[in-house]
Parts: C-alpha cells; sequence; structure tokens
C-alpha cells in the first residue's frame, strides 16, 4: 500500500481535486476531516460533478476500507465485488495507507506458482481461514509425487519442471471451480483445500492419484503420487484471524498422511476429521 | 514643437465614454427566501448550502437528502414546516419545482401558506 496518502479536504472544490489528481497523476483522494476517513472521491466523481461543487458533495460518503491485517485476496475479493478501484487502509477509522488494483495485483502476482500458474501456500491457508470463519466445513488434501526426485536426477530438471506442470494440469482437471481450491504447496506437493462433506473429499483425493496414474506422461513415464486428508469443522467462534494455527494443524495432519501414505504404498490415507477448539 | 500626445486624435478615432448605473437593493441574508430545490448536477450541492445557510441564517433551515429524478435535496424553511406537515408541502413543491428545473440547476421558491380557521365558541 501506499503510507501517508494525498488527501483532500470535504470544504475543498472539485476543481481543485481534479487539479491533484492530474497533477500527481492518481485516480482518486480519500476525503479526511480531523484527520477521519470521510469518504472518497475519483477521477469519475469529479467528470460527474459540476467543478464549482464542493468535495462533500461530490464525494463517495459510503467508502469500502480495509484495515491492514487484511490479506490481499481479501481485499481482491473486496475490489471486484464493488468494482473499484482503490482501497483506503484504515485504523481506528483513521487513513493509513490507501492501496490500488494495480498494487494489489502486482503482489498477488508474486503469489502465483510462476511454473505451474497455481496459487501458493499462502492462498491455501487463506482461503481455509476464510471457510472456517465462515462456519464452513472444509478438507485439505495434501499430494506428493512420488520419488519425484528420481526424475530430477535421471531426466534433469528441465524435464522435472515439465512433469511439474503437466501434473499441476492433470490435477486441475479433477477440480471444480468454487468448491475445491488447488496450490502449488511446495517442490513437487499440491495441496487442495475442498468444500465437499469428508466423504466426497476422500473421493477427490482417491480421484487425484488416479488421474495421475492413468495420464499418458512423456518418455513412458510412470507417475504416481500419494495423498493425505485431514478435515475439520469451527466448533464455536472464536477472535477473528486465529484460525491460522488450526488451519496449519490441518495442513500439517494431511501432510504427515500424505508421508504414511507414500511409505505404506497406499494411494490415500485419511488422517482423520477434527473438531476445531477455541485458540488456547 | 508640441508633443504628439496634444494633438487632437484623428478623425478614424473611436469616441469612448462610460455610462454608469447604480441599482441598490437589500441583500437577502441568506440568498434565498423558503425552499432551495438543488439539483442532482447543479453548480453547488447540498453540503455547500447547508454551510452557507448554517453560516448566514443558524437553525432556521433544513436540508432534505431526495431520492428523486432531478432533485438531489432540498431545503426547507423550518418555520414553513410548524403551518403545513413536511409531508403534504414537500410532494407539491417538488411537482411544481420538476416542471421547470433540470437536474443542473438550483431552483429557489418562496412559499406563502395562508391557514385559515373558522370556529364556534358558545355565547
Amino acid at each position: 500500500m501506499t503510507r501517508s496518502p494525498l488527501t483532500i479536504g470535504p470544504g475543498e472544490s472539485v476543481e481543485r481535486a481534479a487539479a491533484l489528481m492530474n497533477q500527481h497523476r492518481i485516480g482518486g483522494l480519500p476525503v479526511v476531516e480531523d484527520g477521519r476517513l470521510i469518504g472518497i472521491i475519483t477521477s469519475r466523481d469529479v467528470r460527474t460533478s459540476h467543478f464549482n461543487r464542493l468535495v462533500a458533495d461530490a464525494m463517495s460518503k459510503q467508502v469500502v476500507v480495509v484495515s491492514g491485517e487484511c490479506s490481499l485476496w481479501e481485499a481482491k475479493e473486496l475490489l471486484e465485488q464493488h468494482g473499484i478501484e482503490r482501497l483506503p487502509v484504515v485504523k481506528d477509522g483513521r487513513l493509513v495507507g490507501i492501496v490500488t488494483k494495480s498494487q494489489l495485483y502486482a503482489e498477488l502476482g508474486k503469489r502465483i506458482d510462476a511454473l505451474t500458474g497455481l496459487n501458493r501456500a499462502e492462498f491455501l491457508q487463506w482461503k481455509a481461514s476464510e471457510f472456517l470463519q465462515g462456519g464452513q466445513e472444509i478438507a485439505i488434501i495434501f499430494l506428493d509425487l512420488d520419488d519425484f526426485g528420481a526424475i530430477d536426477k535421471e531426466l534433469g530438471h528441465v524435464m522435472g519442471d515439465r512433469i511439474l506442470q503437466h501434473a499441476a494440469q492433470v490435477l486441475r482437471s479433477v477440480m471444480e471451480d468454487g468448491i475445491d481450491y488447488l496450490c502449488r504447496y511446495a517442490g513437487d506437493e499440491f495441496a487442495v483445500v475442498t468444500l465437499r462433506p469428508f466423504e466426497e473429499a476422500k473421493k477427490l483425493a482417491l480421484r487425484m492419484v488416479t488421474a495421475l496414474i492413468e495420464e499418458n506422461w512423456p518418455h513412458g513415464l510412470k507417475v504416481t503420487g500419494s495423498a493425505g486428508i485431514a478435515g475439520g469443522r469451527r466448533s464455536c467462534s472464536r477472535p477473528e484471524g486465529d484460525e491460522a494455527c488450526t488451519v496449519s494443524d490441518l495442513i500439517n495432519m494431511a501432510s504427515l498422511a500424505s508421508a504414511r501414505a507414500k511409505k505404506e504404498k497406499k494411494a490415500v490415507i485419511v488422517a482423520g476429521r477434527v473438531e476445531l477448539k477455541e485458540a488456547g | 514643437m508640441p508633443s504628439k500626445s496634444l494633438l487632437p486624435s484623428s478623425p478614424s478615432e473611436p469616441k469612448r465614454k462610460a455610462d454608469v448605473n447604480i441599482r441598490l437593493s437589500e441583500f437577502e441574508i441568506p440568498p434565498m427566501q423558503d425552499v432551495l430545490l438543488v439539483g442532482k448536477r447543479a453548480p453547488i450541492g447540498p453540503e455547500a448550502i447547508r454551510r452557507m445557510v448554517s453560516a448566514l441564517s443558524p437553525d432556521q433551515y433544513e436540508v432534505i437528502q431526495l431520492d428523486h429524478d432531478i432533485f438531489e435535496a432540498v431545503v426547507l424553511k423550518k418555520s414553513l414546516v410548524k403551518l403545513l406537515p413536511k409531508e403534504k408541502l414537500l410532494p407539491l413543491i417538488l411537482e411544481e419545482g420538476a416542471r421547470i428545473a433540470t437536474e443542473k440547476t438550483v431552483v429557489k421558491a418562496q412559499v406563502n401558506i395562508e391557514i385559515q380557521v373558522s370556529r364556534v365558541v358558545d355565547l
């Protein structure tokens, strides 16, 4: 975000707001009175208002704001949901910064895995926390490719990268938009947070493993994976933002289950379904 | 030899003169009467008018935000509402105002309300 952004007072003219926006090449100004954010005036407001008007008579009074602790994806959802270009960042009603669509997209781009085009682990963490806060039951599927190190050693890292790209496509093909959220967790590990009921989530884990087995891989390779699954639902409300440690627990359970599946040469191992308790 | 500026002006140069008319009248405070109808895209908005009337005539006017095709707000002298309830007065003013106004205008209205009372008392 941009800290201490340029602002304007409600008693200034629209003409002054337009001049400031032109001078600083920005598309909007937060309107601040006595240090408190009371509105926002954008280039669109300027275009549709008479220049003599006060900023107070041209600004949007319903401002969509975020706190500094808001996640990038949450901010992106707000921007898209409200069709806006910038989000003031507030703390105790006071403006501390502003984040624009382009800034946000640039930051989000850094959280997308360049090789596979999938989101990275932070996305999974955020999405799972969001679902838990909404009282939804989730399941985490953790999938680790088997003997991937051997592929790298025998065919080289370029081929290894191609296999990872291909694996991402195969796994994506068994996902359903709006229900399953796939990410590349790290190296040759993929993870999914899904809103499917637990029994359905187990079937999805099996489909993921089966899809890899049935895929026609280059050089006649056989690529397989082992999956672990863990699920849970929050049992009672807790302070916002505390779900992250619970989500981490679930990811850990699923990851350990996938390691066991690999060791015991099973396709999927279910770590279990847990009631998520209050923190502390 | 006389300087050039003292020479009579040439016949082709126009004669210039000023005609001054002064018209004095009392300035109304605030410069409105009973009601202002503020168009949605008028050069002055409700907040500016609120600041003006509260500075010049504190507590005498009420600014009412509207959900209307043409007008954004109406500024009403509070004393009128003592004579006729807002719910009855506003529709009349808006209906007549909408006949002559556009979104870009501010319309000033003078409203005279006459109350007729006829009462019978026992003798």
